[in-house]
Order: C-alpha cells, then structure tokens, then sequence
C-alpha cells in the first residue's frame, strides 16, 4: 500500500477528527480493530462502503493506481459533461482528487478541479493544499483548438462571475428580505420575493408596451388622416343637440349628436370633447383617470390608429383613383369615396378590405383645423408624396403593434407564470411520491437556520412540536372521525351545507349590492342617462347633481365634488369594503364545520377567492351591458350610444374604471395597515393581558397573498384599456413591499402555523396561475368580440380588435398565408392531434414504467439491506468462530503451521472485503430521477455482495 | 493592516475565491460580520480563532439550536471546542449560502445531526435532534419520542440497521425540496 504514505503526506495536518473516523480507521487500524467488530456485529456494518460518507471515502481512498490510470480519464471527463450540465457534485469529486502517480492532466482539467474543490467537506487549509498541489503539479499545456475552447470557457466563467456578483449588488431589498426571514422565516420571505417577482414582471411587460406603443407614438410625427366630411351624405351631418331639459348655461352647445357618422368624425368629435373639456386640472382628476388624464397617454383612447410613415390623404387620392377606375360609380362622391363604401356596407368582407385595408386602417386621427385648407396643397403634390412613401416604404403599424405586443405581453405572463409553477409541481411531484417522508422532512427540514430572533425561535418550536405533534395524532383524529356516530355526522353535514348554502347566499348578496350600487353611481352620476352621453365637464355633473341632490342654490362647488367623489368611487369602495369584511365572516362561520387545520385554510382561501372573482365579475358584466347595448339599432350608425349612455369611449372608460379600483384597493391597503391594525398592535403590546390575545394580529399569509394577486389581476384586466396600469402596479407594488413589511414587522406576530418556503411559493403560483386564467378570459372575449368605439383608440371603426390582425396576416405574402393556413386546416391539425396524443401515452406509460420500477428497486433495497445484515452476521461469526478455532488451537499447539497460515489468510481477506474503494466498485452515476440512482446503488451493493459471498465462499 | 478592507493579499482573496461560493465582494462582507464579532482580535490577527461562545453570539448562531454543532463540524481545531478562525467562518457561510448545491449542503447537515460522529446518525443522534429542534420548554413522552423514532426510521432506513447512513440520508434530503431554503443563512 503504497498510496497510504502518499496520501498522509497529502493530508498534512492529520488532527482533523472527523474525517478520519471512517476512512483512515478501516485502512489501517482494521486489523487491530478486529476484536471490537467480533463483540458488535453492527459495528462492522457501518465499514461497508454503502454506509460511508460518499465523498469522504472517495477522497480518502487513493490508493489504487492500477486502476486509476484507466479510469481516471474517462471520470475526468464524466465530469467535465456532467459539470456542464450543472448538476452532479459528487462524482467530480473522483476528478479532483489530486493523482500524482497520473501526469497526464491537461489544464483545463485541472481548472475544472480547481473549481470543484469548493463543494469538499474539507477545511480551508486542506483546500488551499488541495488547490495549490493542482497547480504545482505538470500537466499538459493543450493545444490549439482545445486551448481555445477553455480559455473561451474559463472567460465565460469569469464573466458570469461578474455577472452575479453584479446581480448581488442589484439585488432589491436585500437586507429587508434577510430582516424579515430573521424573524419570520422562510415562509414569509417567499411571499416577499414573491413580490418583487411580481414587481420585475410588471415592469418588464411594461417596458415592452413602452417601446414598441408609447414610445412610437411619443416620437413619431402622426401623419394627418382625412378630414371629418361632412358633406358626404347630407342626411350625415351632425346635429347640435337640443336638448331637453335645456339649461340656460350653455354646456349642451358643445355636445354634438352625429346620428349616423363616418369614424373620422367620431374621432374628431372625440378629440373636440377632450381638448375643450379635458383641461382643468384638479387633484380628483388624478385619482378617477379623468379630465386631463384623459388627454395623457396613459389610456385607451389617445392612441392612434394611424400607420406611421404612411399618408392617408395621399392614399386615399390613389384608393379613388383604383375605384374610379375600376367602376365610375357615383362622380359626386369626392375622394372619400372608399370611406363611404366601408361605412356602408358592414358585412365588407375581409378581401375586399384587404384592397382598401389602407385606407380603412387609416382612419382620420384628429380634427385639424388646418387639414381642410391644407388639403388642396397636399393634393397638388400627393404625386409626390406617394412617390416618397412608396420609395421609403418604411412605417410603422401601431394598431397592428398594439395587438401583438398585448399577445406577447399575455404570452410572456403565462409563460413566466408556468415556468414557476412547473418548477414548483416538480418538486411536488418529487416530494409527493415520498409522503412516507413527512416526519423526515419535519425534523430533518424543519429548523430555518436563518432564524435569527429570539422570539419567533421559540414560536418555531413551538410551531415544530405542534406539527410533530399533530402528525403523531393524524391516526387518532382519522379514528375519532370515523368513529363519529351517525347523529353526529349528520348533524355536522347539515351544519356543512347550511354554512355552504349561507356562502353562497352572501356571495350572491354582495354581487347584487355592487351591482345595484353601479346603477345608483352611475344615475348619480348622468342624471339623463337616457339621453346625453357620459362625457361632459365637470362644471355640468356639478349643475346636474345639485339639480339632483337637493335643487338647493346654496351647495357650494366643494359639496358637490365631494359628491360626484363618492359617487364616483361608490362601488369600487364597496368592492373593497367586502373583500376586507366578508373574508372575516367566512373565518368565522368555518369553525362550525369541523374541517381539519389544513384543509382550513384551502376552503377559507377559495371562498374569498371566489368572492374576490364574483365581485370583479359583477363589474365585468355591468360594464359589458354598458358598452354593448348601442348594438341595438344597428340601423343607425353612431359614434356611440347616446340613449344608453355609453361613453364615448368606452375602452378608454373601463380603463379608468381599473384604474380607480386599483387606486382605491391600495389605498384600502394603506389604511387598514397604519390606521387599523397599526393601532391594534400598539394596543395588543401595551396591554398584555387576556385582551390583548384577542387583538393580536397573525401574519397570515394566503390573505396577504390573495391582496396582492387580487390587485395583480386587476393590472392584467386592465391592462388592454389602459396601457400604463403594469407600470403604476410595479410601482404600487415597490410600495406595497414597504407596507408589508410593515404589516408583517411591526403589525403582526409570527404565526403558529408552520409555513414552508416551498409550499407556501407554489401556493402563491397556483394562485396566481388561477387569477390570470380568469383575468384573460374577459380580455380575449373583449378583443375578439366587442366592437371598439368608432370614436377613439387604434381600432375605430373596425368590427373587433382581432379583425386588425386578420388585415394584416391577408397583407403576407401568399405562400406564407397558405402555410399558415395549413396550420389551421384539419389536415393538418387531425394527424398533429393524433401524433400529440401517442407522445402523450408514450410518456405516461413511461411514467408509469418508471414508477414501477421505483417500487421494485425500492423492494430490492430492502431485500439487499436484509440480505446484508444477514450476511454480516454470519461473517462475524464466522470470524468469531475462527478466533476460537485459533485460540483453542494455540492452546494446544496443534499442528501449528497450516491453521494459522489459514486464519492469516482469511483475515486479510476479510479485510479486503471491506477495503475495496468505490473507485474499484463502478460508480453509480447519480441522475436526475430517482430511479436510476437507486438501481445504480443497489446494482453496487450486489456486485459487493457476490464478493463478499464469494470471499466468504473462498474461506 | 488595520481597518481597510484590504487586509487580505490578493493571491488570499483568490484562493477564497476559488475555494468558496462566494465573489470577493461577499468574502470581504463575511470578513467584515467577522471581525464584528470581536473587534479588537480580529484587527490584530485577521485569522484569529475566536471561541465557540463568541461565535454562537452573533446573531445568525445565537438562535440556531444546532449552534454548537455547526461550529464543531466547521471548525479546523479538531477537538470538540468548536472554536473557529475566519477561514472556518467562511467555509461555514459558503455552505450556508444560496449557490452552494444540495449535495454540500447535505454533507454537512449530515455531520451537524450525527452528535457521536460514527457517520450514523443513530437513535440517539435523533433524539437530540429532535430534542434541540423542539426547544426545551416542550418536551415529548418517552412513548412518543419513541415512537417519533420509530417513525423516521421506517421512512428513511432503507436496510432496516436502526439508524441513518449518509447515503440514506441523502435520498430524504433528494426528495425535499424545503431542505435547500431552510439550511440557508444570509450573509
């Protein structure tokens, strides 16, 4: 043994105690040792290789250098594959061993071992050694192409150093996170980083509809569209209303009536309305999105449906020239006449559109008050703009934009979304096979070693011996269920439903009293609602509600802001209101039905999930009554109904409508944390006694959760109708990260109940992944389906949003087009189908063969464990028995020469048995599914079993 | 010497580098939280062994039931003092931090559970650990520590020897996915 000294010289300071205890106590004590293996047989088990510290032993054993030599280099390389992969530790640690007896080593694997020491169980000296004896030692300079590719890989590395240690540095809230998983744990924590992952999701998607919506249509000139013509169809002209209830203050001449109108004036009456009425400014514009916030980009409506670098006035002249060409149809029709056509006929069909898709897409921007006396001199020279544009041929299409960046935006969410929740289940699905694992994980997992408060370490353990507790008493609460008697039970499925049946009833009350309290604003808030349009200054909602209110001249302006106020934000502070009240009811009422702690928790989060959702729903549905009631006289081509008081512009007012929700819900957020349960906490630490108990506050997590997706759902309704709400959500949560860590720092004491990082994060995930499924389905239906307001935003005029898409895909060239196609045509989606569905069963039965297969192996385990410790036994018997044998023969001096050469002979094979290195046995290469690292290990043991019984066999 | 950050030579900082999951930035912070716990000491001496009651003050140790194993595994003295000098220090926070794998951090958790150190984790290495990770105001029954035991064992022993091996040990923590965040201190 040879490599023994060398390995001592290696070791250097042989005081460390722990390492030697396995490694160095059979090498080289075992024959001494014997006496103590033959009093306990368990004793000699724990020498078997499979009960070795796996790393230690392979260090420790580097003695065999026959093998070595063949092995090493294919280990070496194992190693460098696996490496790259990321993912396998421990048997790069058979690479970097440091070989001496081996001179071959190139540089780059002696870099990569370098870098592997780091994960040895060793102490920094013996790593220092480690690494300094790799760098002494020769090794071969590489050449070429193989020099290239390290030193590429080593400057990779080195720049991802770079990287994360920049990344460190930028991390947000770094010690924020570090103070509070000191005291709550890592539970809590994942909800915070839960939400500075939400934070970068919204800003992400934000900075994604700023460059290609916002910043285009900040920078870019907006070409001029066609003016509003009037004189197209005299019975088209717009009417001055005259209205009814006619008020002496002459607010109504503003208001114009077009009853059957192209969508240039609609925009134009639209973009009129805004510029005279949207002006003033006031703090309570701010609030509700309206006035001038009206004006500013962060809605809907101010969005163009022009496409840049593309003149309509041009185009148009040149549409007219084809119509004229191709039928001279009416001479008096001037040059809108492909307007008229669209407007028309509203079953245009798609191809026909596609010939003048320019021209319908171009719809007028803007009333420009110039635009009528500029349009001679743009007719004189349209020659040549045309030229011009058609020689650049460069634009931008920003309805076309708006729709795919709103898909990608959809899309990157999901996908952000499934990416978490698939890491997630796949850990669950790791850990669910194992429920056997439940009392390992608890005492094994249990202790957040990050903990560091005094207080909330006693609340830990408390915490931890309830949950051991609890478990150790599953048995006894399943057998007092099932032991209820039959009264009993059906008295507490009686209570169950009523409970149930009272939910729903409260659900429905709550969706009702929103609803009715939206009418009651909203008739508040247009008292004709039947005649005039929604959109008007303030100075008439406030003549209007003092009419209303109390007809008294005396209500000063004030008052009567501070009606429209409430009025204004009446059900959306309701909406509030329940989510904070009712979940509190629910509390409550499950205490009578007698479900188990955890299952708890689950029935209380979907119950106020479900009345979070029906809330939003109730809205939904108002406003969609709202928006699509204008469909009624189809006959009558308006900007927008008038009689049912649809706005103007309804995109852009459904946006405020979120806007508002989400301003008031965070304002709620504030309120309730340092004017409610700031005070709470005050009072619960001041008072120390029985009361004091009661007004405590837990940081309950699943309810901070549901805020916070709450309000994220909220951002993705929204979202389409008001582009900016992902950027005031990151906002609004970068606060909401300093409220909550109010709430949960200085508010609330730890909870009882044990919350583990990883079941609490993808508790947050299925949440979420839950909201934004619901969230999208509104936002799909109302951009397939809804018609968009004539009179603003990237898609007037056209029949659905998604009809802008279908333009622009018949605009590809045709092969393209039939390929895609294809792709919708069952030919090609039945064999798709079909094919998806065998790789479906494919990998189930795999999964399932995999699953069997775990089982058997985990038989076999046992099986081998057994055969094991059989076979131990009989060995130290036997061993015990040859002692004997010699012992007795030594006090007889009995043929002295042949037994004792035996016994010696036996004895170095014993010790061979246990002596045999891993290196020599094949490594078990660890994969990534359990399976295959349990077969791996178990065909190790066999193969050491059939030694050993052969070794035994020899004896 | 003295109070910059540069008490380390370069060549020092990139062996820590090299040997650590850390980046220098977070190796000079661990060095700066070290000599917070003893000032003076560590000013004199940046490798200073500092005791194994100084190390269970700082507050990432002082709540921590396993302190006094965590500082026994890590240090380089040899004995049960548990008395560890910078370089330990930082052996220690780079098992604890994020980047270190599970394996590491497995090994380790090993050795801190296994109070005996005969590399099982014994019946009696599991009744202290359950004992510490309780506290010791709750106390079980015998029955039900035995019991308890009798519990883990049937999950977790696989060759039916009553106690844990290493490799045993391993596959629980495989399977856990809890185990990475809660054996984890931020630096």
């Amino acid at each position: 043994m040879s490599g023994g000294k060398e390995k001592k010289s290696i070791r250097g300071s042989k005081a460390q105690g722990w390492e030697e205890a396995g490694s160095e106590f059979y090498q080289e004590s075992y024959p001494g040792d014997i006496d103590n293996i033959q009093r306990d047989p368990s004793k000699l088990a724990t020498l078997l290789p499979s009960k070795q510290r796996v790393a230690t032993n392979r260090r420790g054993r580097q003695t065999h250098q026959e093998f070595k030599t063949t092995r090493r280099r294919n280990s070496t390389l194992t190693a460098t594959r696996t490496f790259r992969r990321g993912s396998q530790y421990q048997e790069i640690q058979v690479a970097t061993l440091p070989d001496l007896s081996e001179n071959l080593i190139n540089e780059s694997q002696t870099w990569e071992e370098i870098r592997e020491i780091k994960a040895m169980p060793v102490h920094m000296a013996q790593k220092r050694e480690l690494k300094n004896q790799l760098q002494n030692a020769t090794k071969l300079r590489l050449q070429g192409f193989e020099q290239i590719k390290w030193k590429r890989r080593k400057a990779w590395q080195k720049i991802m150093r770079k990287w994360s240690e920049y990344l460190t540095k930028m991390e947000l809230w770094r010690s924020s996170l570090k103070k509070i998983e000191g005291n709550f744990g890592t539970g809590v924590v994942a909800y915070f980083v839960f939400l500075r992952w939400l934070m970068v999701l919204n800003l992400l998607i934000f900075t994604i509809i700023f460059m290609f919506i916002v910043l285009p249509q900040l920078i870019l000139n907006e070409p001029k569209d066609l003016p509003c013509d009037l004189n197209a169809q005299p019975e088209l002209k717009p009417r001055w209303i005259s209205n009814v209830n006619n008020s002496d203050n002459g607010y109504y001449e503003d208001t114009w009536y077009y009853p059957n109108t192209t969508v240039q004036c609609c925009r134009e009456a639209y973009n009129n309305e805004i510029k005279h009425n949207r002006s003033d400014f006031s703090i309570l514009h701010i609030v509700q999105g309206t006035g001038f916030m009206e004006k500013t980009f962060l809605f809907y409506g101010m969005y163009t449906n022009q496409i840049y670098g593309y003149d309509p006035l041009a185009n148009s002249q040149q549409e007219q020239d084809k119509t004229n060409k191709l039928s001279s149809s009416s001479s008096d029709v001037q040059h809108n006449s492909p307007f008229m056509y669209s407007q028309k006929d509203d079953n245009f069909s798609i191809d026909e559109k596609h010939n003048s898709s320019s021209v319908m897409m171009s719809a007028l921007l803007g009333f420009n008050d110039n635009s009528t006396s500029t349009l001679a001199a743009d007719l004189t020279n349209f020659t040549t703009w045309r030229e011009f544009f058609n020689n650049l041929d460069i634009y931008y299409d920003l309805p076309l934009a708006y729709i795919i960046v709103t898909i990608v935006c959809y899309l990157y969410t999901l996908v952000a979304i499934v990416k978490a929740v698939a890491h997630e289940f796949k850990d669950r699905l790791v850990e669910g096979e194992g429920q056997f694992y439940q009392y390992c994980n608890l005492i094994f997992c249990g202790w957040d070693f990050s903990l560091h408060n005094e207080k909330s370490a006693q609340i830990k353990h408390k915490a931890l011996y309830n949950e051991i507790q609890s478990l150790m008493h599953i048995r006894r609460y399943e057998f007092e269920r099932n032991n209820r008697t039959r009264d009993i039970m059906i008295k507490l499925y009686l209570i169950r439903m009523l409970i149930n049946f009272f939910v729903c009833v409260i659900l429905v009350i709550c969706g009702v009293v929103i609803f009715f309290l939206f009418n009651v604003s909203f008739m508040r808030l247009e008292p004709n609602f039947e005649t005039v349009t929604r959109y008007r200054s303030f100075n008439v909602f406030m003549s209007k509600v003092k009419k209303l209110t109390s007809g008294e001249e005396t209500t000063t302006d004030v008052d009567a802001q501070f009606d429209i106020l409430f009025f204004e934000f009446l059900p959306y502070v309701a909406i509030v209101i329940f989510n904070l009240l009712v979940p509190i009811l629910f509390n409550y009422l499950i205490q009578f039905e007698q479900y188990s702690p955890l299952f708890v928790i689950k029935m209380n989060l979907f119950r106020t999930i479900g009345l979070r959702l029906s809330s939003l729903a109730v809205l939904l549905s108002r406003f969609y009554y709202l928006i699509t009631t204008r469909n009624e006289d189809s006959e009558n081509i308006e900007c927008h109904n008038v009689r049912y008081g649809t706005p103007q512009c309804w995109e852009t007012f459904i946006g405020q409508q979120f806007f508002k929700l989400f301003i008031v819900d965070f304002v709620t957020h504030i309120f309730v944390t340092f004017f409610i349960n700031f005070p709470r906490a005050l009072i619960a630490r001041n008072m120390n006694n029985a009361f004091s108990k009661f007004i405590e506050i837990d940081f309950e997590l699943s309810k901070h959760v549901l805020d916070v997706v709450y309000s994220q759902t909220l951002c993705w309704l929204g979202t389409f109708y008001a582009p900016f709400l992902p950027a005031i959500a990151a906002v609004l949560i970068f606060f909401m990260f300093y409220i909550k860590k109010f709430a949960c720092l200085v508010n609330s004491k730890p909870s009882a109940i044990l919350y583990r990082a990883s079941r609490s994060n993808s508790l947050f995930m299925i949440i979420l992944l839950f909201s934004f499924t619901i969230a999208i389905i509104p936002v799909v239906y109302a951009i397939a389906e809804v018609i968009p307001s004539r009179s603003c935003g990237p898609f007037s005029g056209l029949n659905s949003v998604w009809e802008r898409a279908i333009v622009a895909f018949n605009k590809l060239p045709v092969v393209l087009r039939d390929i895609i196609f294809f792709f919708g045509t069952s030919s090609f989606a039945i064999p798709c189908f079909i094919v998806l569905i065998l790789f479906l069963y494919y990998y189930y039965s795999v999964s399932a063969a995999n699953k069997h297969m775990v089982q058997v192996l985990k038989n076999q385990l046992v099986l081998e464990g057994h055969d094991k410790q059989f076979l131990l036994n009989r060995l130290s018997l036997f061993i015990k028995q040859q002692q004997e044998y010699q012992k007795r023969i030594q006090r007889q001096f009995y043929d002295q020469a042949s037994t004792t050469t035996n016994s010696q002979q036996s004895q170095s094979q014993g010790i061979n048995i246990d002596t045999i290195p891993p290196p020599l046995l094949p490594r078990a290469p660890r994969s990534e599914t359990g399976s295959n690292d349990r077969s791996e290990r178990s065909s190790v043991e066999i193969k050491h079993h059939t030694r050993m019984s052969k070794d035994i066999g020899d004896i | 010497m003295g109070n910059t950050p540069s008490q380390f030579t370069e060549e020092e900082l990139r062996d820590y580098e090299d040997l650590t999951y850390f980046t220098r930035k977070e190796i000079l912070l661990a060095h700066e939280k070290f000599k917070a716990i003893s000032p003076e000491k560590v000013n004199h001496n940046k490798n200073a062994k500092l005791s194994m009651n100084k190390m269970m003050s700082t507050s990432e140790l002082s709540c921590n039931p396993f302190a006094d194993r965590i500082c026994q595994v890590f240090s380089s003295s040899g004995d049960a003092s548990g008395d560890c000098t910078f370089e330990d220090y930082l052996d220690m926070m780079s098992v604890f931090s994020d980047q270190a794998p599970k394996s590491v951090k497995a090994e380790h958790a090993f050795r801190i559970f296994d109070f005996d150190g005969d590399d099982m984790l014994s019946k009696n290495d599991l009744k202290q650990v359950i004992q510490r990770l309780i506290g010791f105001n709750n106390q079980f029954t015998d029955l039900d520590m035995e019991q308890l035991i009798q519990n883990i064992l049937e999950e977790a022993d696989l060759d039916d020897d009553g106690s844990l091996s290493f490799a045993e040990f391993e596959h629980v923590i495989d399977k856990s996915s809890d185990f990475t965040n809660s054996f984890r201190i931020r630096l």
